[in-house]
C-alpha cells in the first residue's frame, strides 16, 4: 500500500521536475541562442543552425559591435551610445530617487488636507500612456533649448520617474511607527532631522530597490531615447535598434547578436547581482497601491 | 516666519513635484486633447475643427489595423502568460529543491529591455536561418516557420516575443500570492479529504482573485503600452501589418508630420488605459475601506 | 517647575467630538493619572498636552506659560509611549541621547547624563545594543532613560506597562514609582488598567467618552466615586450594583430564598431623592464571612446566600450568587468560602454602601 503510494508520489515528482526544467531550457534558449551566436563567424550561422556551439569561437563580433558597427550613417559601434546611457541614467537615478524620498517622507508622515489626493494624483502618472504627453514634452524641451540633448533626457526621466519612485517611498514609509516620528519631535528633531536621524538609517531597502528600478526602467528605455535624442546623444537602446535595422552591407547576425548582449548587460549583471530588491520592486509598483 | 516654515514644510518639500506633475502630466494631457481637436499637421496650430482628428482617425485603415492588432495581442498576450505564470507558479510551490534557481530564470527575461527581446526574436525567428532551419536539421523536412514577413502571422510574433519576457513576473506575482496563504487552510482541505487539485481549485485559486486582477492590469499597461517591442522585432511589418496603437501614434506624428491625428491616437489609448485603471482602482479603494 | 493647567480643552477629528471642555489642574510633582475606556480621549488628551496635536479651542499652560501654539520641542515635556517607539537604528546610548543632540548640549555633558541616567535605571551594561536585542522590560527601562535624560519640566507615560507581560507589569510599577518618589518630577500618566490607577496615582482622573467623569485621590475615586460609571470602573472584581426597592428608608433585598430590609448610610438624601427604585453599588470585600469583631456595627447584618459559583483566588475567594436577580460577588477568606454552598451565611457591611439613581446612573447623595 505505501510503496504504491509512494511510487505514484514519485511520478508526480518526475512530471513536476520536468516541466519546471523544460521551461528553465524554454527561457534560456533565447540568452543562449544570443551567446552561441555572437561568438560564430557569419559563414558558420550561414551552414549551422541555432542550437549548434560555435566550432571556432571568435570575439570578432564582439569587437565589431563595440567599437565599429554602424548605426545608420555613424560607424563607431555601439561604445559612444553606451556611455550616452550611463550619462543619462546615473543622474536620472539619483535625482528621481533623492525626490521620492523626501516626496515620500512627507505624504507618508506629515500629511496635510490634500496630501492623500495628491498621493493619488501622482500614482496616476506610473499609469498614463507616455503617448499622451511625448509632443507637449518635445516642445518645452525644445524651449529650455535641451532639445536632443542628454540633459533634456534626463529632466524627461526625472519627471516622469518621480511618480513610481514616490510611491515605493511611501509606500515603504506608512509601514514605519508614527510613534518614532512624534517621539523625535518631543526629542526636539524637525521634519529633516527626523528624515535624517531616523527615516535614512532605516532605508537601505527601500532604497536599493528604487534604485534598481529606476536603472532598469531608464537604460531599458527606448521610446523617450528615440523621440528626444538627436544623432549623437541616443541612448544604447536607440542605437541597438539602428545598428540592428542598418541595411549598409550584409546582415551580420553575429554583431547583432553582440550588441544585444552588451545592451542588455547592465541590467542583466544588476539582476544577477540583486535579484531578490528587483523582484521586490516589480511586485512593490504593481501591487501596492 | 520660522514657525510658518517649519509648519510647512512638507509642502514646501512637495511643491517642485506638485507644480512639474501638474505641467507636465495634466496640463500635457489637455494639451494633447486640445491638439487633437485642431487640424495641426507638421506645426501645432490653434484652429479647431471639432471631432475631425478621430473621424480621419477612424476612418484610417491602418488604425484599424493597429487596434485589431492590440485586440489580437492583448487577449492572447494576458491569457497565456496568466496560464503559464499560474501554472509555473503552482508548480514551483510543491518545495522545489532548486526552487531559487528556477526561479532566476523564469524572471530574467523582466531586465531585459523590449529592444534587445526583440532583437533577440527577430534572430531565432528568422525565415531562413532561424527556428525554420534548426528544424529542418534536427531531421523535421519541409517544416516551414516564416511567421515574421507573413503579412496575418507577424502579430503573434510579437505575443511569443511578449510571454517569453513577462510570464516569469506574472509567476512571481502569483507565487508570492501563494505563499501568503494560511498553512490552516491547506491542511483543513487535507483533512477534509479534498486532493490537491480540488484544493487548487476550490481552496487557493479563489483566494488568488486579487492576484490575477493585478496581473491582468499589469499586462494590459504593457500590451497598451508596447511599443519598442514591435519597433525591434517586426519594425510594424510586413508594411504595417504588425502595427499597434503606439507605433500608429509614432509614426504619424514624427514621421508622417501629423500631429492632430497622432495626439487624437495619443488621446484613445489613454481613455483604453482609463477604461481599466478607473474601475480597478475603485474596487481597491473600497476594498480598503471595507 | 512643572504644574499644568488644562483650561476648557476642546478637539475634534472631522465630525467626533474627542474632548469636550476638559479643565483640570495637575500640581507641581504630581503623579495624576488619567483613565478610562478604550476610545474616551486619554491618549488624544495626551498628546494635546505634548502639542503632538492641535487644539480646536482652549488653553494648556504649563509652568504658568501658555504653551498652547508652541510646537513639542519647546514645551519641555519628555513622553514615554506605549510601543516604546525606540529607534531602531540607534544603539541604546544615542536613543537616550538623542534628545541631548537635537538640543545642542554638549559632549561632555551628555556622557555625564548618561551615565546618571543609566545607572539609575540599571541599564549600563546595555548601552551599546540596538533596541532589536532587548527584552520587553528592557526596552521599558531604555525608553524611561531617553525620557529621564532630558529631565523635563513634566513627563507623559502613554500605557507604558500594556506591552509587558503580568508579572514584569508588576515590578515596572513598583519602579516607576519608587523613580517618581526619587525625582519628583510631575508625571501624567495614560491607563486603561485601574489597578495601576489606584496603585500609581496622587490623583486620578476618569473620563469618558471626551468627558472629565471625576478627579480625586485613588481613595476618594474608589470609595466615594460620582457615578455608576466610575465606581463600575475601579475595582477588581468591580462593585456590586443591586436594583432594591425602597421602604422605609431601607433597601429590599431578596436573597437565598428571603427577604431583608438593608440599613444604608445615607438615608437623608434617599429621602429627598423621592425615588422608589435604587441602584445600591457594595463592593464585595464588604460582603464577607461571619467575623465576630464586627458585630456591634450596627450598619452589619446577616443574610443567608446561595452560592452558585466560586472563584478561588488564592488569598481569597470569590463567591458568586444572586441578590434580586442580579448577579453578586461576595469576598471569602478560602477558609470558608472554598466550600461555600447553598445557604452559607454572609455578613454584609452597608456602611460604604452608596446608591445610585438607576435612570441617570449618578449618585444620590
Amino acid at each position: 500500500m505505501s510503496s504504491l503510494k509512494l511510487t505514484k508520489y514519485n511520478i508526480g515528482r518526475t512530471f513536476i521536475y520536468s516541466i519546471l526544467i523544460f521551461f528553465a531550457f524554454i527561457y534560456l534558449a533565447p540568452l543562449y541562442v544570443m551567446f552561441t551566436t555572437s561568438l560564430k563567424d557569419i559563414e558558420e550561422i550561414r551552414s549551422g543552425n541555432l542550437m549548434a556551439l560555435p566550432i571556432d569561437p571568435t570575439f570578432y563580433a564582439w569587437k565589431k559591435a563595440w567599437s565599429s558597427a554602424c548605426t545608420g550613417s555613424d560607424c563607431r559601434g555601439l561604445a559612444p551610445y553606451f556611455w550616452n546611457s550611463v550619462r543619462i541614467v546615473f543622474p536620472a537615478v539619483i535625482i528621481s530617487t533623492i525626490v521620492g524620498a523626501f516626496n515620500g517622507y512627507s505624504l507618508a508622515k506629515w500629511k496635510f488636507k490634500g496630501s492623500e489626493f495628491l498621493f493619488g494624483a501622482l500614482l496616476f502618472g506610473c499609469f498614463i500612456p507616455f503617448q499622451v504627453i511625448l509632443l507637449p514634452m518635445a516642445k518645452l524641451l525644445g524651449m529650455l533649448g535641451l532639445a536632443n540633448t542628454v540633459t533634456g533626457l534626463v529632466l524627461v526621466h526625472v519627471i516622469y520617474g518621480v511618480a513610481f519612485t514616490t510611491l515605493f517611498f511611501r509606500n515603504y514609509y506608512v509601514g514605519i511607527p508614527t510613534e518614532l516620528v512624534r517621539a523625535a519631535k518631543l526629542d526636539g528633531a524637525g521634519f529633516f532631522a527626523i528624515f535624517r536621524h531616523i527615516f535614512i538609517p532605516l532605508s537601505t531597502p527601500i532604497f536599493v530597490v528604487t534604485i534598481i528600478w529606476q536603472f532598469t526602467q531608464i537604460w531599458n528605455d527606448f521610446l523617450f531615447g528615440v523621440v528626444y535624442s538627436g544623432s549623437g546623444t541616443q541612448p544604447i537602446t536607440v542605437a541597438l535598434n539602428n545598428l540592428v535595422n542598418t541595411s549598409v552591407g550584409g546582415k551580420e547576425y553575429n554583431v547583432d547578436m553582440a550588441a544585444a548582449i552588451i545592451a542588455a548587460l547592465p541590467t542583466l549583471a544588476v539582476y544577477v547581482i540583486a535579484g531578490k530588491y528587483f523582484v521586490r520592486g516589480l511586485t512593490a509598483g504593481a501591487v501596492k497601491g | 516666519m520660522l514657525n510658518f516654515l517649519e509648519k510647512n514644510l512638507p509642502k514646501i518639500v512637495l511643491a517642485p513635484t506638485t507644480i512639474v506633475m501638474v505641467i507636465c502630466m495634466y496640463g500635457f494631457i489637455v494639451w494633447t486633447g486640445l491638439l487633437s481637436l485642431t487640424k495641426s499637421r507638421m506645426m501645432p496650430q490653434w484652429d479647431f475643427v471639432g471631432l475631425d482628428q478621430y473621424r480621419r482617425l477612424f476612418a484610417n485603415p491602418r488604425w484599424d489595423v493597429a487596434v485589431d492588432n492590440l485586440f489580437i495581442f492583448l487577449i492572447l498576450f494576458i491569457v497565456i502568460a496568466l496560464v503559464l505564470g499560474l501554472l509555473l507558479a503552482i508548480f514551483l510551490d510543491q518545495k522545489i529543491r532548486v526552487e531559487g534557481a528556477i526561479r532566476t530564470i523564469y524572471l530574467y527575461p523582466m531586465a531585459i529591455s523590449f529592444i534587445v527581446t526583440g532583437t533577440a526574436w527577430k534572430w531565432i525567428l528568422n525565415p531562413g536561418l532561424g527556428i525554420e532551419k534548426l528544424m529542418n536539421d534536427w531531421g523535421f523536412v519541409g517544416f516551414e516557420f516564416r511567421w515574421l514577413v507573413e503579412q496575418d502571422m507577424a502579430i503573434y510574433t510579437i505575443v511569443i516575443a511578449a510571454v517569453w519576457q513577462s510570464s516569469g513576473f506574472v509567476m512571481a506575482l502569483f507565487l508570492a500570492g501563494l505563499r501568503g496563504v494560511d498553512e490552516n487552510l491547506t491542511k483543513a482541505a487535507k483533512i477534509d479529504g479534498a486532493s490537491t487539485i480540488q484544493l487548487y481549485w476550490h481552496v487557493i485559486l479563489p483566494l488568488m482573485r486579487p492576484v490575477f486582477f493585478s496581473a491582468i492590469v499589469i499586462l494590459t499597461h504593457i500590451a497598451i503600452k508596447s511599443f519598442d517591442l514591435v519597433q525591434a522585432l517586426t519594425g510594424g511589418g510586413p508594411g504595417y501589418a504588425s502595427d499597434l496603437p503606439a507605433n500608429f501614434m509614432y509614426t504619424f506624428t514624427f514621421n508622417r508630420a501629423q500631429i492632430g491625428l497622432g495626439a487624437s491616437s495619443a488621446m484613445i489609448m489613454l481613455f483604453g488605459v482609463l477604461a481599466i485603471l478607473i474601475p480597478y482602482l475603485y474596487s481597491e479603494l473600497r476594498e480598503k475601506k471595507s | 517647575m512643572g504644574s499644568i493647567s488644562l483650561n476648557g480643552i476642546n478637539k475634534s477629528f472631522g465630525s467626533t467630538e474627542v474632548l469636550k471642555n476638559i479643565n483640570l489642574d495637575i500640581k507641581d510633582g504630581e503623579f495624576l493619572i488619567l483613565i478610562g475606556p478604550s476610545g474616551c480621549g486619554k491618549s488624544t488628551l495626551m498628546n494635546l498636552i505634548a502639542g503632538l496635536e492641535d487644539l480646536n479651542s482652549g488653553e494648556i499652560i504649563i509652568d504658568g506659560k501658555n504653551v498652547s501654539e508652541e510646537s513639542p520641542k519647546d514645551r519641555d515635556i519628555a513622553m514615554v509611549f506605549q510601543s516604546y517607539a525606540l529607534y531602531p537604528t540607534m544603539s541604546v546610548a544615542r536613543n537616550i541621547c538623542f534628545g541631548l543632540e537635537m538640543n545642542k548640549v554638549p559632549k561632555d555633558e551628555q556622557a555625564s547624563i548618561l551615565k546618571r541616567v543609566s545607572e539609575l535605571l540599571q541599564i549600563d551594561h546595555l548601552l551599546d545594543r540596538k533596541p532589536g536585542q532587548l527584552s520587553g522590560g528592557q526596552r521599558q527601562r531604555v525608553a524611561m532613560g531617553r525620557a529621564l535624560a532630558r529631565s523635563p519640566k513634566v513627563f507623559l507615560f502613554d500605557e507604558p506597562l500594556s506591552n509587558l507581560d503580568a508579572k514584569l507589569r508588576v515590578e515596572m510599577r513598583t519602579e516607576i514609582k519608587k523613580l517618581h518618589k526619587r525625582i519628583g518630577t510631575t508625571i501624567v500618566y495614560v491607563t486603561h488598567d485601574q489597578i495601576e490607577a489606584m496603585t500609581l496615582a496622587d490623583r486620578i482622573a476618569v473620563l469618558k467618552d471626551g468627558e472629565l467623569q471625576q478627579i480625586g485621590t485613588p481613595y476618594e475615586i474608589y470609595n466615594d466615586p460620582v457615578s455608576h460609571f466610575v465606581a463600575d470602573f475601579m475595582g477588581s472584581p468591580g462593585m456590586n450594583f443591586i436594583e432594591c426597592i425602597v421602604k422605609d428608608q431601607n433597601l429590599v433585598i431578596e436573597s437565598g430564598g428571603q427577604k431583608y430590609e438593608l440599613i444604608i448610610p445615607c438615608t437623608e438624601a434617599l429621602i429627598k431623592s423621592n425615588l422608589d427604585v435604587v441602584l445600591l453599588g457594595i463592593r464585595p470585600e464588604m460582603l464577607t464571612e461571619i467575623q465576630p469583631s464586627a458585630a456591634d456595627n450596627s450598619f452589619v447584618q446577616k443574610i443567608k446566600f446561595d452560592v452558585e459559583v466560586i472563584e478561588p483566588m488564592g488569598a481569597d475567594t470569590v463567591a458568586i450568587g444572586q441578590w434580586n436577580e442580579n448577579e453578586v460577588m461576595a469576598r471569602l477568606s478560602p477558609e470558608s468560602g472554598n466550600s461555600a454552598g447553598k445557604g452559607f451565611e454572609l455578613q454584609v457591611d452597608t456602611s460604604k454602601a452608596i446608591l445610585f439613581d438607576p435612570n441617570s446612573g449618578l449618585r444620590i447623595r
